[in-house]
């Protein structure tokens, strides 16, 4: 399927991929403490000067919390946020820790993959960004 | 307020209170054993066979967990360990162990569990509501939680110490006594029903995540997985 990524999203892909996920996504949204203990597993977050952007918490809450508090509603601005999150803020090295459990990669990845899905992705020299974030 | 809305928050309530506390968290459990599943075990589980003694064997362990504290949060963050620690303790040791309710339970049931004096529970109340105040500043004044704090941390925190701080009270005999009282039941009814619908069930998940995950903070190599 040909996506354009400057389109209108397709929300009822978007709708049918955040409902198939729908059970392990908001359990780990409910179960996260806000607790801020996974911040010091994350060294993007020691490098950047403990910026609480970086913590793993914020950026399921800000990334995969906003995909369902907006479920109907999702747009190509919200997903171009989300972008700058899940892959700027992000390297998926899985370091990060969670006192609860919660599954930060598989949450990170998720929204990754709801935002490939609408054809928003990082797209190197294309958009005049550079080929890599980190 | 009638009679019989509080004979029904002094007794039915309860129980009623406590029935989704135990049905709500078996539910919660359900749902985890569902969402996770066994972890395949690998040939390179098995323990390889050491050739020290057990004198080195000991002092190995015991230089393991030394590094392992240092490098943990007790080591990095020990306030907040400390204060986390003795909130959760007390969190459960002061409902348990105080007079008032096990001579409601004697009442009951016809059994209760032991005792503290009331001066120490009384103190220990003040401790467990210094805590909370250390969570709420830590909340307010600490830039990375501020960053993910949301109305529902407040009022989870407020529910938490709602039934302690009237216990507090009602001892103490401050504002109307009757009324304190019945704040207190209804604070801590709501505490047990909300429980296993909020964060407030990590109290579960907290030991199934340690003890069911493999993960450098989990005691053994974990059995489920994601």
């Amino acid at each position: 399927m040909v996506v354009d990524p400057a389109g209108a999203v397709n929300r009822e892909q978007v709708k049918q991929i955040l409902e198939r996920n729908q059970a392990k996504m908001k359990y780990y949204l409910s179960h996260c403490a806000h607790c801020a203990l996974c911040a010091e597993s994350c060294f993007l977050y020691q490098a950047h000067d403990r910026d609480p952007q970086y913590m793993p918490a914020y950026k399921v809450i800000h990334s995969v919390g906003e995909l369902y508090r907006k479920k109907d509603k999702v747009d190509r601005a919200l997903l171009l946020r989300i972008k700058r999150i899940v892959w700027k803020n992000c390297a998926l090295c899985q370091r990060c820790y969670c006192p609860m459990g919660v599954s930060v990669p598989s949450m990170i990845a998720f929204a990754r993959m709801v935002c490939r899905s609408q054809g928003v992705y990082p797209q190197g020299d294309a958009e005049g960004e550079p080929e890599s974030w980190l | 307020m009638s009679r019989a809305l509080i004979d029904f928050i002094r007794g039915p309530m309860f129980w009623i209170a406590a029935a989704v506390f135990v049905c709500g968290l078996s539910f919660q459990a359900w749902r985890f054993f569902r969402l996770t599943r066994d972890k395949p075990r690998r040939f390179t589980d098995a323990p390889a066979q050491s050739k020290k003694s057990r004198a080195e064997r000991f002092l190995q362990r015991l230089g393991q967990l030394w590094l392992g504290c240092r490098r943990s949060l007790l080591g990095r963050q020990p306030t907040l360990v400390v204060v986390t620690v003795v909130f959760h303790c007390l969190l459960f040791v002061i409902p348990l162990f105080l007079w008032a309710h096990n001579r409601r339970l004697k009442d009951a049931l016809g059994v209760s569990l032991g005792s503290l004096p009331e001066a120490l529970t009384h103190f220990l109340t003040g401790v467990f509501l210094l805590c909370c105040a250390f969570f709420l500043l830590r909340r307010i004044l600490v830039r990375q939680v501020r960053a993910l704090t949301a109305g529902t941390d407040l009022l989870t925190l407020g529910i938490t110490a709602a039934p302690f701080l009237t216990g507090y009270l009602a001892y103490l005999q401050w504002f109307d006594y009757k009324t304190i009282l019945l704040l207190h039941m209804v604070s801590g009814e709501l505490m047990l029903v909300l429980v296993p619908f909020t964060k407030l069930g990590h109290m579960l998940f907290f030991f199934f995540y340690r003890f069911f995950f493999g993960d450098e903070y989990s005691f053994g190599q974990g059995s489920r997985t994601w």
